[in-house]
């Protein structure tokens, strides 16, 4: 119950994201939690998959919840809350990634060989087991760049200022992602 | 289905027939891709090879999407020491606003009330009216002047299905009387904008409705 009209406490969980932030922005932690709990998930999934630790991730997703929450009254449109959040995991991912090493070692070095053959492949449960196992298997630069292009929509110039690369590396490492995980998935047609 | 892959870092490598020999090579796809096959080039799109490899192209990256979303839905759950540090590191004071004093008994005591406070006041006088949540809650005015006339500007969402006009009166109605009776802010309006709609999830079905996004 509402502490002083007595009435029942609405459920926040069934407001949109757009009503949500706005409370957000209003100073609402009590909405600011329902829209975590709605998009943790996803932005912790989606800086895994950039960082390549869950650990990074769950640090990079928690530095940028901050971060939004302190900027959320300058957010333009708030129905597009769930956008604004992941670009700021983006950064917030890169960032750590930055500071792990520089990006210019990332280029080419696979983290392990992985030259596996069709049948082996075929081991995988499912096609997106196997897009997993070929995305762990890229080399880390290629990764980030292809998770930032595919998941998060990113441009090659935006990519290139995450990353703090040039546009032309960016488009040379996903030309390379791209040749890899389109032949390793042929397979999976 | 061949596909051939442009060899990498060879732009001195220029007799490369591209794919299903259309002259362009997998990159050239992605960038037509990208620009949403605009303007159309029918070099690309009467050949069946790289029709072949678009589709290839767009595949991977929808399972890419598919992939990030499964790994969410497989860990639904945050871990509570994470959310617990998350809202001890956040703070309501950068979103406490302006002071709106308040008169005082005494005249060495000076009482105030912070825009905030009051922000959450229409907010739980809005939310107890029946199929409203209040979403965004505006003060337009001097606040730190006492008496002088301030407007209050809010968007709602609204039950789907409910009564709009009604609910929207008794919302404007509630968050005047709420204010009348716990603040001393002289109210020239209440402006309720009705911004949303939201629906009660059906719990007989099985089907767990996505997020309100």
């Amino acid at each position: 119950m509402c502490y002083w009209t007595g009435h029942p406490v609405t459920d926040l969980s069934l407001a949109s994201d757009e009503i949500l932030a706005e409370r957000s922005a209003d100073g609402d932690t009590v909405a600011f939690a329902v829209l975590v709990r709605r998009h943790g998930p996803f932005l912790r999934a989606f800086a895994t998959r950039i960082t390549g630790s869950a650990a990074d991730a769950d640090d990079a997703v928690q530095e940028a919840l901050i971060t939004a929450w302190d900027a959320l009254s300058s957010l333009e449109d708030f129905g597009k809350v769930r956008a604004w959040l992941t670009s700021i995991v983006s950064r917030k991912s890169t960032d750590r990634i930055r500071r792990r090493k520089p990006s210019s070692q990332l280029d080419d070095e696979s983290p392990e060989a992985f030259h596996r053959g069709p049948e082996q492949r075929a081991i995988a449960q499912s096609q997106l087991d196997a897009l997993a196992d070929v995305l762990a298997a890229l080399p880390e630069g290629q990764r980030q760049c292809w998770v930032l292009k595919e998941v998060g929509g990113y441009s090659y110039d935006e990519i290139a200022d995450e990353l703090d690369i040039t546009p032309a590396v960016v488009r040379g490492r996903l030309a390379r992602a791209r040749a890899t995980v389109i032949s390793e998935m042929e397979v999976w047609k | 289905m061949t596909m051939e892959t442009p060899p990498p870092g060879e732009p001195g490598d220029t007799v490369d027939p591209g794919i299903g020999g259309s002259g362009y090579t997998l990159e050239d796809l992605s960038d037509y891709l990208d620009h949403g096959r605009l303007p159309a080039n029918p070099a690309i799109d009467d050949n069946a090879e790289c029709q072949s490899v678009l589709a290839s192209i767009e595949r991977v990256g929808a399972l890419s999407r598919d992939l990030v979303a499964k790994d969410a839905a497989d860990n639904p759950a945050l871990d509570e020491s994470w959310f617990g540090s998350l809202f001890a590191a956040i703070s309501n004071e950068a979103k406490a606003g302006r002071d709106i004093p308040l008169s005082s008994p005494d005249p060495r005591t000076r009482l105030s009330i912070t825009e905030g406070a009051v922000r959450e006041l229409v907010r739980a006088a809005g939310d107890g009216v029946d199929g409203a949540l209040v979403g965004r809650c505006q003060l337009h005015g001097d606040l730190e002047s006492p008496g002088s006339g301030i407007r209050v500007e809010i968007s709602i969402s609204v039950l789907l299905g409910a009564p709009v006009h009604e609910i929207a009166a008794t919302v404007r109605q509630r968050v005047y009387s709420e204010l009348l009776a716990h603040t001393e802010l002289s109210v020239d309006a209440v402006d309720v904008t009705v911004a949303d709609v939201h629906v009660v999830p059906d719990l007989d079905a099985t089907d767990t409705t996505g997020s309100g996004a």
